[in-house]
């Protein structure tokens, strides 16, 4: 009684609010960096509406999921196996899906990165900020971006390194979310960081 | 020794559960007249009515391997009354109505009033679908063939 007592609606229109989400998912991805925003989600206890949506419209039962200890609550694991039926497991190197939040040391090595026969069975990273501007500036190259796009998420240059690691095709796509926003920054995304001229 | 004694009560919970489940889902447009009773406790919906297909699978004999038999539409529902409990609707065919009605009922049938909706709701109509079963029965049985095997004195 008590796990179900944490249960709250979802969605308002299941199919066509995750169809949205999932033409934002997209568009974020194809031009990485362009904020996309989610309108009329709900947020759920530590998720804010965008990561909420995005799980809504990308998790089910084919997607093992990660959560990280500060987004793990009873109310969240019970609305997203009850809304998604998504398995939750305990070693993030097993996850299709890993829910990150940015006000914890972020540790990408466990993450999958597929495997250069098979680089789609990487993992996917939703990684949650306050904001997604007022960090360092960093350069974005690659394909979807005309020329170079200037980007401020407020990351540690550690975090771009971490990400870096992985030679292509094998890597780590993420969304980085913000109250109802988000940014996608898929694997063939270059980042490049600006030194801060020195007055 | 404990273990097994609450593992018993559940079971029984649960074989009352399908039962009331089993009236419901066979109850049809039949619901409809108990709706007002129904919704007049405050609800929300957790997750609303929606249309899907589900795979029925068979099997032939105890030993069978299970094969897919088809696909078939059912409708589901979960609903959430004001003190929290909740209710599942499971119902064949695509009548978004009847699957919230039987997930509302099956919320009550949880609840301190489970008697007063035993005895109004769901025993009216099991007699109702026994008796159109039984009348279902008794039609076809009027038209069985009796196969008897003559004696052909082969032995004699």
């Amino acid at each position: 009684m008590s796990q179900a007592a944490l249960l709250k609606p979802a969605f308002t229109d299941t199919v066509h609010d995750a169809q949205q989400v999932f033409r934002r998912a997209l568009s974020a991805l194809s031009e990485p960096g362009l904020v996309q925003r989610v309108e009329g989600a709900p947020a759920m206890d530590r998720l804010s509406p965008a990561t909420y949506a995005l799980c809504l419209c990308l998790l089910d039962g084919d997607t093992p999921v990660w959560l990280s200890p500060a987004l793990d609550t009873p109310e969240l694991l019970a609305n997203l196996v009850f809304h998604c039926g998504c398995p939750i497991v305990s070693a993030p190197e097993q996850a299709a899906f890993a829910l990150l939040a940015g006000n914890e040391p972020i540790e990408l090595s466990p993450f999958n990165p597929g495997t250069d026969r098979d680089p789609d069975l990487s993992c996917t990273v939703l990684l949650q900020l306050d904001d997604l501007d007022g960090g360092q500036t960093t350069t974005w190259q690659g394909p979807g971006i005309n020329g170079t796009r200037a980007m401020r998420l407020p990351l540690p240059e550690a975090f771009w390194s971490q990400r870096a690691a992985h030679g292509f095709p094998k890597g780590l796509d993420f969304f980085i979310t913000a109250a109802d926003s988000f940014v996608g920054v898929p694997r063939s995304t270059r980042v490049i960081h600006v030194m801060q001229e020195v007055f | 020794m404990t273990h097994s004694v609450s593992e018993g009560a559940g079971d029984a919970l649960l074989a009352r559960r399908q039962q009331w489940m089993k009236v419901l889902a066979g109850a049809g447009s039949r619901l409809t007249e108990y709706s007002d009773d129904l919704r007049r406790t405050e609800h929300r919906f957790i997750r609303p009515a929606e249309v899907g297909m589900v795979m029925v699978r068979g099997r032939t004999g105890a030993c069978g391997t299970p094969f897919n038999l088809g696909e078939m539409t059912v409708t589901r529902c979960v609903v959430q009354l004001v003190d929290g409990r909740h209710g599942h609707g499971y119902v064949a065919g695509r009548s978004t109505l009847h699957a919230e009605l039987a997930a509302l009922a099956d919320a009550h049938l949880q609840g301190d009033r489970h008697g007063h909706w035993m005895t109004s709701l769901i025993e009216p109509l099991q007699r109702e679908q026994e008796a159109r079963r039984a009348a279902k029965e008794a039609a076809s049985a009027a038209t069985k063939v009796e196969f008897v095997t003559m004696v052909r004195g082969e032995d004699e």
